[in-house]
This record gives C-alpha cells, sequence and structure tokens, in this order.
C-alpha cells in the first residue's frame, strides 16, 4: 500500500497530450489512484501508431508500437490505463460508474468536447454530487476565444511572453517547448489539490476551469503589472533589465556554452578576479556602468569563456560563489552526479522493453529516497482490474464489455 | 478553518504564497534576501504579495516563534541560509517545504543559481533560439513560480494526508527538469540531442511563428490540421502536393513551405489570419503586446483581472466554481 500524502484520492483521468498528463503524472506520482481512460484511438491506429517525437523507448517499435512511444511512457507512469470507447452507450455508463466512486475528473478537450459526448459537468455532478470537475480547454469553456482551436505554441504568443522572449524586439521568438503546456499541467495539479482540501471543508463537488491561455499570462503576469506601473518590457535576449553581466556565453566546443550572472556586487568581484580581464576595473566595478556597457562587458567575457570547457568553468565559477551553469543538453543531464546522487531519474521498463531513464519528480518528501507509481500502463492495461476494484464488476460483466467493444487492450486498425 | 501559511524567502515562496493566499489562508511573509526580480519592487508586491502580511526581520528566534503558530511554513532560500533560520531544528509547523536551487542535499547543494543559470542547467535554453545564435533564456521568473506551485502541491498533498510534521524538499533545478518536453526521451531513445530551430518547434512543420503586416503570428499544424491548414492558406491543392503530403515531407521542404505561408499570409493582419484560422480551424495564436494583452477582450469577458491598488493584476491560472 502507498503511503503517499495522496493515497486514496481516486482521479479518472481523461486528458491527453501534454499539460494534462504532465498535471495527472503529478498527482500520481504523490500517490492519487490515476485511472487514465484512453479512447480507442488514443495512441493510433494498431497497423500504423504515429510514431510520434521521442518515437520508441528503446529505439524499436516492438510488436506493440503503441505501447513504446515514449513521451507516452515519460507522462503517465503512476496510473493505471483503461480504454474505453465513450462514443458507445455502454462506454458512457461505464465512464459515470467510475465518476460515481471517483474524487475528480480531469480532461483537456476541446471547449464542448465532453458537453457533446453527454458528459459535461451538469451530468457528472449529478451521478456524483461531490465531483471535483476540472476542465483544461485552450482559452477556457467561454468567452470570444473559446471556440479557437489551440495548442500550448500557438496559445504562448497571445499570453504577453511573446513581447519578451527573443533577441530583440525584430526578432522575437517561441519558446518552441510549448511553454504554456507545462505552466498549464503544474497548475492543474495544483487546482486540484486546492479543490479536493476544499471539498473535504464544504462537502461540496466543484467545476476547475482552467485554460492555457490564462495559465500563461497569469505566470508571466508581473509584466502586465510592471507595464502599468510605467516600465517598458521587449525582448532583450539574455540580457537582464536590472544588472550586468547576465547572459549566455560561448565555451570550447561547437555549439557550447555557459549561462552566467552577477545579481550583486559579491558575485561582480568574484567574477572580476576570476577572470582577470579587466585592467579598467574601477569602472566596472560600479553597477550602473556594468549595465549601461553590457556589450562590452559581454565580449570580454565572451572572449575568457570561450576557451574553457564548460563543465569546468561551472566548478570553477561555483566554487568562487558565482551563479554560473552549463548549458546543458540531455546527456549532459543524464549523466549528471548531483542528479544521480539525489536519485532524482526514475528508469522504467514495461514489460518486455528495455529499461530507460526517464525525469523524476521534483519533490522528495521527508528526506527518503525518491520513488514513484507503477510504469506508464499498456493500453487497456488495467480494465479488467480497475473494474473490479472500483466498481465490483464481475469477470463476466467485464467480458461483456470487452465482447461488445466498448473496452479495448488493443487499438483498432 | 484558514490556513496559516508562514512564508519566507524569495520569489518562489512568493508565489507559493500567492496561491494559499487565493485559496483563502492567512499568509505571513518574512522577506528574506533581495529577491533576483527582473520588474520593480511594486510590482512583485501587486502581483505575489496581496494580502498577505509582512513581517521585516528574518531572526531564527522569531521564526521559529512564528512557525510555532502556523500551520505550513514554506521556506526559500540555499540549504545554508535556510540553516541560519533554523530550518533543521524546527519541529513546527506540522507541514514545512524547503525551495531550494539544487536540493537540500547533494554535491550541489550550495551552488548559487538564478533562473537563468537554472534554465541552461535544465536542458532549456540549449533549445531556445536560433542554432546560428546564442542559445535564449525565457525573461521572467518561470523558474522560480513553477518551483513555487511544486511547493504548493506538495504542501496540499500533506495538508490532505494530515499526518503531521512531514517535510518536502523541492529542487528548482529538478523542477526544470521535470518540465522537459522531449529532451531526454529524444536521446534516450534515439539518441538524438534535440537542437534549437528559431521559433520552429523543429520535428513537425509548420509549427512557428511568422511575421505579418502588423507583426507575427502562430500556426500549429500537427499531421491531424494540414488538410485544415491548406484550406487556411487557400491552396487545397497542397495536401495532396507530395512536397506536403506526408509530415515528414513538410520537414523536408520546410523553406518552400515557409516560403508559401509568407506569400500568403504575410501580408494580412493578425486579425485576419485569427479569423481565418478560426474559420480553418487551425490552432492560430497571434504576438500580443503587453497593452494588448491587459486590453484583450477575451480576457475582459472571463473578468481575468483583479483591481490591486488602482492595478490590473492577473488572477489565477484556474478558477474553482462551488457546485
Amino acid at each position: 500500500m502507498s503511503q503517499k500524502p495522496l493515497r486514496g484520492l481516486r482521479i479518472v483521468d481523461l486528458t491527453h497530450v501534454w499539460a494534462g498528463p504532465l498535471g495527472t503524472r503529478m498527482l500520481g506520482d504523490l500517490g492519487a489512484d490515476i485511472v487514465k481512460v484512453e479512447a480507442p484511438l488514443a495512441r493510433g491506429p494498431a497497423l500504423s501508431p504515429p510514431g510520434g517525437v521521442g518515437v520508441f523507448a528503446g529505439g524499436e517499435p516492438g510488436t506493440e508500437p503503441w505501447n513504446r512511444q515514449s513521451v507516452t511512457i515519460k507522462l503517465n507512469r503512476s496510473k493505471r490505463g483503461i480504454c474505453i470507447d465513450l462514443k458507445s452507450t455502454h462506454g458512457k455508463d461505464t465512464l459515470l460508474e467510475l465518476v460515481r466512486v471517483a474524487d475528480v475528473v480531469i480532461e483537456n478537450f476541446s471547449a464542448q468536447a465532453m458537453n457533446n459526448l453527454g458528459l459535461g459537468f451538469e451530468v457528472l455532478s449529478d451521478v456524483n454530487p461531490q465531483i471535483i470537475y476540472v476542465a483544461m480547454p485552450g482559452f477556457g469553456s467561454y468567452g470570444p476565444y473559446s471556440g479557437l482551436a489551440a495548442f500550448g505554441p500557438s496559445v504562448e504568443p497571445m499570453t504577453g511572453v511573446g513581447a519578451l522572449l527573443g533577441y530583440s524586439k525584430d526578432q522575437p521568438r517561441n519558446s518552441a517547448m510549448a511553454l504554456v503546456d507545462a505552466v498549464a499541467g503544474v497548475s492543474a495539479a495544483a487546482a486540484v489539490v486546492t479543490a479536493v482540501n476544499r471539498c473535504r471543508e464544504t462537502g461540496r463537488g466543484a467545476k476547475v476551469e482552467l485554460s492555457l491561455h490564462e495559465a500563461g499570462v497569469s505566470l508571466f503576469g508581473e509584466f502586465l503589472v510592471d507595464y502599468q506601473l510605467g516600465a517598458q518590457h521587449t525582448p532583450i535576449g539574455n540580457a537582464h533589465p536590472r544588472y550586468a553581466p547576465h547572459g549566455i556565453y560561448p565555451t570550447l566546443g561547437e555549439d557550447q556554452w555557459i549561462a552566467i550572472a552577477c545579481p550583486d556586487q559579491a558575485c561582480w568581484i568574484a567574477l572580476r578576479d576570476e577572470a582577470r580581464l579587466w585592467t579598467d576595473v574601477e569602472q566596472f566595478d560600479e553597477p550602473s556602468h556594468r549595465l549601461a556597457h553590457r556589450p562590452a562587458l559581454d565580449k570580454k567575457l565572451s572572449e575568457w569563456t570561450r576557451e574553457q570547457n564548460k563543465h569546468e568553468l561551472q566548478q570553477r565559477l561555483q566554487a568562487a560563489g558565482i551563479p554560473a551553469g552549463a548549458v546543458n543538453t540531455a546527456p549532459d543531464v543524464l549523466e549528471d552526479a548531483h542528479l544521480k546522487e539525489r536519485g532524482y531519474w526514475v528508469d522504467q521498463a514495461l514489460n518486455g522493453q528495455p529499461t530507460v531513464r526517464y525525469p523524476g519528480l521534483a519533490i522528495k518528501l521527508n528526506q527518503k529516497e525518491r520513488s514513484v507509481g507503477r510504469p506508464a500502463p499498456k493500453f487497456g492495461e488495467h480494465n479488467r482490474e480497475v473494474l473490479q476494484e472500483w466498481l465490483g464488476s464481475t469477470t463476466a460483466d467485464v467480458d461483456e464489455l470487452i465482447a461488445q467493444g466498448v473496452l479495448l487492450d488493443r487499438p483498432p486498425g | 478553518m484558514t490556513t496559516r501559511v508562514l512564508e519566507i524567502g524569495g520569489l518562489a515562496a512568493g508565489f507559493c504564497g500567492r496561491l494559499y493566499r487565493h485559496a483563502g489562508a492567512d499568509v505571513v511573509r518574512v522577506d528574506h534576501a533581495v529577491p533576483d526580480a527582473w520588474v520593480s519592487e511594486r510590482a512583485l508586491d501587486v502581483f505575489l504579495h496581496e494580502g498577505k502580511r509582512r513581517v521585516g526581520s528574518a531572526d531564527a528566534t522569531l521564526i521559529r516563534q512564528l512557525a510555532e503558530h502556523a500551520d505550513v511554513l514554506i521556506a526559500e532560500g540555499t540549504p545554508q541560509s535556510l540553516a541560519a533560520l533554523g530550518w533543521y531544528e524546527l519541529s513546527s509547523p506540522a507541514i514545512r517545504v524547503a525551495i531550494t536551487p539544487f536540493g537540500l542535499t547533494g554535491p550541489y547543494k550550495d551552488w548559487q543559481a538564478t533562473g537563468s543559470v537554472l534554465l541552461a542547467m535544465g536542458g532549456y535554453s540549449y533549445l531556445m533560439g536560433d542554432p546560428d545564435q546564442a542559445p535564449l533564456n525565457l525573461p521572467g521568473h518561470y523558474v522560480q513560480y513553477q518551483s513555487g506551485q511544486h511547493a504548493y502541491v506538495a504542501a496540499c498533498a500533506l495538508q490532505y494526508e494530515g499526518e503531521g510534521n512531514q517535510t518536502a524538499d523541492v529542487s528548482m533545478w529538478e523542477v526544470v527538469l521535470s518540465l522537459s518536453q522531449f529532451t531526454t526521451v529524444m536521446w534516450t531513445s534515439n539518441g538524438q540531442i534535440r537542437q534549437r530551430h528559431g521559433s520552429d518547434f523543429g520535428l513537425l512543420y509548420p509549427i512557428s511563428m511568422f511575421p505579418c503586416a502588423d507583426g507575427w503570428f502562430h500556426v500549429n499544424v500537427v499531421p491531424a490540421f494540414w488538410s485544415a491548414f491548406t484550406h487556411m492558406l487557400g491552396m487545397p491543392e497542397l495536401e495532396v502536393d507530395s512536397r506536403f503530403a506526408q509530415s515528414s515531407d513538410r520537414v523536408l521542404n520546410r523553406d518552400l513551405l515557409e516560403q508559401i505561408i509568407r506569400e500568403r499570409l504575410g501580408r494580412k493582419t493578425r486579425a485576419e489570419i485569427m479569423r481565418l484560422g478560426e474559420e480553418a480551424r487551425v490552432p492560430t495564436g497571434i504576438l500580443l503586446e503587453l497593452h494588448e494583452v491587459l486590453a484583450d477582450e477575451h480576457l475582459a469577458v472571463r473578468d481575468f483581472w483583479q483591481d490591486v491598488g488602482g492595478v490590473r493584476c492577473p488572477k489565477l491560472a484556474y478558477r474553482i466554481i462551488d457546485r
């Protein structure tokens, strides 16, 4: 039995892609009993499942490629999985039965999808008045944009971060990594724990509305506040608006870099002494002078950094008390000694598959070794287990649903 | 019963306290070290600290006394600075969450970091920006605020459990790593190091940002939207054009497709492009300046802003509507 804090919390997880599964993974890692409900084609048709990005764990599709998509595995550990055809009457009924005994339902479909399936909040809360229903449409369930198709990357420039990120005002950039999905995912976990604690006090269920758009605006909202107070913010590359140096500097090797920042005078003095590059030290010792002559400062610093190995320089600058970090790639972080010692990574191997290392949970409880939950479910792996455990279904009941095509353990096609 | 939260530290603890404040908690903040902020102190006060009470001293005795009357303690700093505050001797409150740059343990535990350093070390920076320029960092306090959210989730989970005397260790570096998208799996699965591609997503095309008559727009054309996008371009024939028909073709012929997109949409306004995207059901966004976000009709209709002393401040990412 899990001794994690959210043990006993039952969550029906209808999420897909990134933001939703990320949020429920956090909750699952913290012990919630997550049942991931997938549509028959959620992982693509059996004969030609989408390879996607990251592609297959171990690099090979194997005989069940839909069970080896590495992004799916990464995002869905600590969950059990069932596959229900929600377009069928029996499928809807089965879902409603699960909702009746659950604490939370969470989905990140488009705004009207659940209503169109006949599974909107009113229907679910009639079945279970204490249910917490979390909806995560791109722009929310109402408002002028609510009908727009939305993915994290297309929402991102509308949040304000687009006015801030880039090399200059003429060279804005998208993060190219679906930033608002990551914000919304963690926000969803925060919303769930808030709502369930509140429900314990009030005894009432609730609808939680979380839009990707508002998640992004909220996280970067301090710039909107600052703008109203008279500040001007535009993309300024890797500079910091209030101090220098602050940037990403080249190091030895092709496309190798290090981030260095001197947020206070002590850091500057340490860097200056470490680098020994300045003959006109007194001038640069003045913070406002450094800020005013940032390009010259960065140029000088780059001349020094580009002759050095990024990891060695990171060590050296940190030893001198200077915030500095190598611009890491995946192999860099996977080999890092600190992360290994802290037991950060999660090694997973689904049945018969090679062991692959995935990012862990960034929360360590009670200084114990970290443990996350079970590996990501194979498609429909827990159809029988969940229905029997949550609903008390008999073997014959489940067999009937399988025979009707309501429950699947292999994608069609 | 109102939760009493003692918040010590900089930006991450401040964001955690903000979430607690919006949830109705009584939050007392102890300012501990000057934050490495991108915005003015007044902006931080409005954004992070509205409704909190502030204590000006981080004296360890005072911290212990305040902690005895709290339900939750959120403390941010380095392990060394937290030790100076008496962190390791505290036995109350029952729930204590530490937010540190690299965690409470491990070889780097006493290292210094800013948000930019953590983004670099966490693999974000390498992926952002142009291949022929330096990697880019995110502006602002993404790392700190996502760490604050993690601390909040941890504390609320421990409150849910209700068993008392629990601690959580939130490493800001690990927060960044846990929010990577394909960074590690591309390496562990394919042996590929993900590269940066400007505003391109890089793995599929077109998922990118383009200039237009009055600014910039973004389209997110995953394979399922290719057909719709050809209609948005007014060139349905491209759907079966052998240069673009398959997803891999579009990546291969990226430059040609970019040229077509610029020709067909580059002279239109952002409003026209949004309308085309809506009609075609293609995920489309436009780059909004800060004043445009503040004036956005959608956010106004959704009652997204709260007034804090005459300043519009965003509410939270989520809203909870009781049944």
